[in-house]
């Protein structure tokens, strides 16, 4: 485990923060850390970097004491935080030279270079960070919390202000460590589209405790049962015989709106409904993904 | 190299590239300006006697050196905090120790440009007289210890408080009162009151300094009293500094 969070407990100001967290990944895992704005998720961030000491519960961060061992652990992880401020009147190489320098691990200005274009930031190395644009400081970010090279990517919110290029090219670079270096990333998003292209694991907080937790399949196939779909069918029903467990809900011109009964693998039905002669020349899920499992897990939190 | 020594590094260059900074050099400079043109030629009139414009230069660089430190002090932690620089920083493997001292040593650079910029202006006014590099010693020894000192408190001040602003605000009352006896006079500093705030204020033991030695052309001996003051609020306004860093809260 590279990280392993047990019923969190933490207070702050008398009043309870966090009141039940729990987390569990391990190398390689991309988590996605999902929550209502206020639920709990950066004051867990803080716990994890060691920078507020937790209440009661476990806390291990690879393997330590994130507390008591707060400075070995800095230097294995990497932080993008939800505040994340720079010298703006700092060059970006020349800030990444800084920063390294904080670390003992001085990086010369090639490094920087390299360092600045694999996160999509080259050809600007010299100018103020104060000129750049909001997605390019996030860039910057994500190279200054890969400078150690991590063995555990803590991201809150890292493709805040990107164009849909940059969060694809974010993606990528998150992708390619996660799989190639077996770097394990939490990642604490409002964007079910990241967690969708890149979690392997899930976890859902709600005024301060996990409501659910899992990897992120295994969570979805619990949602198939409740999938609706939209199937695009330029002939009448009335003309095919579906197959059990398949039932049109409702119909609009080509399209029907189809409900899939019991625990049946929707691959399965697909490909009796293709048998079946019927030309179906789209599928649409609706209901049943991402967004129907946080609402369902936040609704239900919130409704206690 | 130490991580202190990088952060104090950053510090330094914010002070000489960083427009804000340079904004305030410039500023100091104008008033030093001002004020040695008046001395002067109040001394070319014979209305003040040479050493006692020497002594009030080695005065005002010591007060706008302190007005500077405190002006950096409260935006050293604070400020970092509003601008969200101060997360990262506290998530390398830096200790709270290193940041203070980093900071300590951002300050210290801040003076030594101020009390570099000040020296022409002290050669402007004293080189006529005879206790010039007297003047630049104890201005180098008793201004040092004075000014780092409202540096390390409004440093201290900044890591409590969570805005830059009411640390900023607490530091200049502070320094405002602290900095009185350069606008009481000689009189109202002889009354009880002024004699017990002249002993336990480090304004006044710099002060009284100067006066002995530039004035009254007295040996070191005569100073020690007066240097223990100083130097006991530089102790004092480090250890304030240093725990504040280490407590303070996110």
């Amino acid at each position: 485990m590279i990280v392993e969070i047990r019923d969190l407990r933490l207070v702050l100001g008398g009043r309870p923060v966090l009141n039940g967290v729990d987390l569990t990944m391990r190398a390689g895992d991309i988590y996605g850390f999902l929550g209502p704005n206020g639920a709990g998720k950066s004051t867990t961030i803080s716990v994890l970097a060691g920078l507020r000491p937790p209440a009661s519960g476990k806390v291990e961060v690879l393997g330590r004491d994130p507390v008591a061992e707060r400075t070995w652990i800095h230097r294995r992880i990497g932080v993008l935080s939800e505040q994340s401020g720079f010298y703006e009147w700092m060059a970006a190489a020349e800030y990444l030279k800084w920063f390294s320098g904080l670390s003992g691990k001085r990086i010369e200005e090639a490094e920087a270079t390299l360092r600045l274009r694999r996160v999509g930031l080259d050809g600007r190395n010299r100018a103020p960070i104060g000129t750049y644009s909001r997605g390019m400081k996030q860039r910057l970010g994500l190279a200054r919390a890969l400078l150690n090279d991590p063995e555990l990517l803590i991201l809150d919110e890292p493709t805040n202000g990107l164009d849909p290029r940059g969060r694809r090219e974010i993606h990528d670079v998150l992708l390619e460590m996660s799989v190639n270096d077996g770097v394990g990333i939490l990642l604490c998003t409002h964007l079910l589209d990241d967690v969708d292209r890149l979690c392997t694991h899930l976890g859902i907080l709600s005024r301060g405790k996990t409501v659910m937790e899992g990897p992120v399949d295994d969570l979805l196939a619990g949602q198939r049962a409740a999938a609706r779909y939209r199937l695009r069918v330029p002939i009448p029903e009335s003309a095919v015989n579906l197959p059990a467990g398949v039932r049109v809900a409702s119909r609009s011109g080509e399209w029907w709106h189809v409900e899939l009964s019991g625990a049946g693998d929707p691959a399965t039905a697909w490909r009796e409904l293709l048998d079946s002669g019927l030309r179906v020349e789209e599928i649409h899920q609706e209901g049943g993904g991402l967004e129907e499992l946080y609402l369902a897990a936040t609704e239900t939190r919130e409704a206690v | 190299m130490n991580p202190a020594w990088w952060i104090a590094r950053k510090e330094s260059g914010e002070i000489l590239v960083n427009g804000r900074g340079l904004a305030w050099l410039f500023a100091l400079t104008v008033i030093m300006s001002v004020l040695s043109l008046l001395l002067v030629s109040n001394t070319e009139l014979s209305l003040l006697d040479n050493a006692q414009v020497v002594y009030m230069v080695m005065g005002t660089i010591t007060a706008l050196g302190a007005l500077f430190a405190v002006v950096l002090g409260a935006d050293a932690v604070a400020g970092e905090r509003e601008r969200g620089s101060l997360m990262p920083l506290l998530l390398t493997s830096v200790t709270p120790s290193e940041i203070v001292s980093g900071k300590m040593g951002g300050q210290a650079a801040g003076w030594t440009v101020m009390y570099l910029l000040g020296l022409p202006y002290l050669w402007a006014v004293g080189s006529s007289g005879q206790n010039l590099l007297q003047a630049i010693a104890y201005l180098a020894l008793f201004g040092t210890l004075t000014v780092l000192g409202f540096g390390f408190f409004a440093l201290g001040l900044s890591a409590r408080f969570k805005s830059v602003r009411t640390a900023l605000l607490t530091s200049l009352i502070t320094w405002m009162l602290l900095a009185s006896p350069l606008l009481l006079g000689p009189s109202l500093r002889q009354s009880t009151v002024g004699k017990g705030f002249d002993a336990a204020n480090p304004f006044s033991a710099s002060l009284n300094a100067f006066d002995s030695v530039v004035i009254d052309s007295q040996p070191f001996a005569m100073q020690t009293g007066r240097l223990a003051v100083a130097l006991a609020w530089l102790v004092l306004t480090a250890w304030y500094a240093v725990r504040s860093v280490r407590k303070m809260e996110l």
